[in-house]
């Protein structure tokens, strides 16, 4: 059944968009990642307009993600506190990340800059889980269990107390934390839970599944943001796409946040990993392959 | 069983039309099975047929041209193993639509001077470049044009080739236009030539209106006149949603 997009302005097939929702948002109720960094190259490869795909991603992300905190909330897995935190240094970020932007494109290359951001984090964050999560799972069969240290990072000010994490840390931490992950999503497009649940895991030593719950909790008000913003600037977000998008998400997320409970650390974040990588080859195929036609248009606009 | 009596009729009407003044010099009239395209929320694209009729012989060719819109082309080059786009044409007043039918071949039809002053094909659309990257040679412009053409034809905007216009009977004709699912909003002109002995021997515009409708308009307009509220809105939804959701979730497992 198909049904035409009052803001894309192209007719999709209903269901194909329902399975995507549903699919996206059981990836993120399992990994805590918004899912924004597959929904948006998605979107584009199924025909929407790359600024509305950026859009109606965020807006459907803000349903999935309070959809996958209540279910996380009720197991107790999110730090609140840990979540304003980030959402501190996350409000900063994005601002700086929006001004960023704009200087970028008056540059040209913006496209590229995108690409390249892409390749770069998600190669680097995917390998490094892929092999860390790896290692853990050897040790813990051979029997050996071991804390992470971090040295200086024990040494920043402002201390603080996360009850729920199990954690005395810096103030510090989680705000740099959100404010780098601001940057990043407001350049991307995504909401950047595949750079802040490893960065907490790795920098914080905070638990896995609490990291799921707390990285959500900040997404939710980082893609409510861009859609806010993303109306108002590019008039970009499909209200129509956005609704059949998280009425698949909405379910699928919490078939996700179910299905994550019964997996292990180091098994959720293997398949993170891979996903991650998999998504970051595809891309940098892209960037290398030969386009089947090198030249590209751009209709800007009318008369 | 409506639409081709109603069809019927007009053929009639434009028929008798003809007959009744051919001193004018009227000697053609045509007309749309439909005068607008509405994209309402089941649009898929959409079919209207044109219908006329000419009482001298000769052959036809049709036109139709979508609002013309700056467009921009870029091309790619291998950079340190990396695609990226470097150089760029921005062409003004290219059609957004562009398709083309006639009784036999353009070229055998008329001159290439007047194809070319009349716009008739798309390699005679007299694209203007607006501006460029770096100054290029008369060779590199022409890629870049074709590059633009290739494109558009790709998304279904541009027809490539040329339709075929049926003739019935002695006097009259009909084409059926193809509007593809992501067809520009606007206002479009359809132009239709009366050919013989390589003159145009008459040309008739008719303009067709290509809009958004019902639920799809109010939409769009609401996002365009009210973008603060409209975005306040999308979130309202997504939270709402999400949290439904949710709570339908727990109630059937409580």
């Amino acid at each position: 059944m198909q049904i035409y997009l009052p803001i894309a302005e192209v007719s999709v097939n209903i269901f194909l968009i329902l399975g995507m929702g549903g699919g996206i948002g059981f990836l993120s109720g399992l990994f805590g990642v918004g899912g924004g960094f597959l929904m948006t190259p998605l979107l584009i490869f199924i025909g929407i307009p790359p600024a509305v795909a950026v859009g109606t991603g965020a807006n459907q992300i803000v349903a999935s993600s309070i959809s996958a905190v209540l279910a996380h909330w009720k197991r107790g897995n999110v730090d609140f506190k840990m979540g304003f935190m980030l959402l501190i240094g996350g409000m900063l970020g994005s601002t700086l990340g929006v001004w960023l932007f704009t200087y970028l494109k008056t540059l040209g290359q913006i496209d590229l800059v995108i690409q390249l951001s892409y390749v770069l984090f998600l190669g680097v964050i995917g390998l490094l889980m892929l092999f860390e999560s790896i290692m853990a799972m050897l040790r813990s069969r051979a029997g050996i269990l071991k804390r992470k240290q971090h040295n200086f990072l024990q040494a920043l000010p402002f201390k603080m107390k996360f009850r729920r994490s199990k954690l005395y840390v810096s103030a510090l931490l989680p705000i740099g934390i959100g404010f780098v992950v601001g940057v990043l999503s407001a350049i991307m497009g995504v909401g950047g839970g595949f750079v802040m649940v490893p960065a907490m895991i790795y920098l914080l030593g905070m638990p896995t599944v609490i990291v799921v719950g707390t990285s959500l909790f900040q997404i939710i008000f980082v893609t409510a943001n861009v859609t806010i913003l993303q109306s108002l600037h590019n008039f970009s977000v499909d209200v129509v796409l956005a609704v059949l998008l998280l009425i698949g998400a909405v379910f699928g997320a919490q078939l996700g946040a179910k299905f994550g409970a019964k997996l292990k650390g180091e098994e959720l974040r293997i398949l993170l990993a891979l996903m991650v990588v998999g998504v970051c080859i595809k891309i940098a195929l892209d960037l290398t392959l030969t386009p089947s036609d090198l030249y590209g248009i751009n209709i800007l606009g009318g008369h | 069983m409506k639409m081709p009596l109603l069809t019927a009729c007009k053929l009639a009407l434009v028929l008798l039309s003809c007959s009744i003044y051919p001193a004018l010099g009227d000697d053609l009239d045509v007309d749309l099975s439909k005068p607008d395209v509405r994209l309402d929320v089941s649009f898929k694209g959409s079919d209207i047929l044109l219908f006329g009729a000419k009482d001298i012989k000769g052959d036809v060719i049709v036109v139709v041209r979508g609002p013309n819109k700056d467009t921009s082309v870029r091309f790619k080059q291998r950079i340190a193993g990396i695609w990226m786009n470097t150089d760029e044409v921005v062409y003004t007043n290219v059609p957004s639509f562009y398709a083309l039918a006639s009784t036999a071949p353009v070229f055998e039809l008329l001159p290439t001077a007047v194809l070319k002053s009349e716009r008739i094909g798309t390699e005679n659309l007299g694209l203007e470049k607006k501006s460029s990257s770096e100054r290029m040679t008369a060779e590199t412009l022409q890629d870049f044009t074709k590059g633009l053409i290739r494109n558009m034809e790709s998304k279904k905007l541009y027809t490539p080739g040329v339709g075929s216009i049926k003739i019935v009977g002695k006097q009259l004709f009909k084409t059926e236009l193809w509007f593809p699912s992501n067809v520009n909003v606007g206002n479009y002109s359809v132009d239709t030539y009366l050919i013989k002995n390589g003159r145009i021997e008459t040309k008739k515009t008719t303009h067709l209106q290509v809009h958004k409708f019902g639920i799809e308009a109010q939409i769009y307009n609401f996002a365009h006149e009210h973008a603060l509220i409209y975005g306040f809105l999308a979130v309202i939804i997504a939270m709402v949603s999400g949290w439904l959701a949710n709570a339908v979730i727990f109630m059937r497992k409580g």
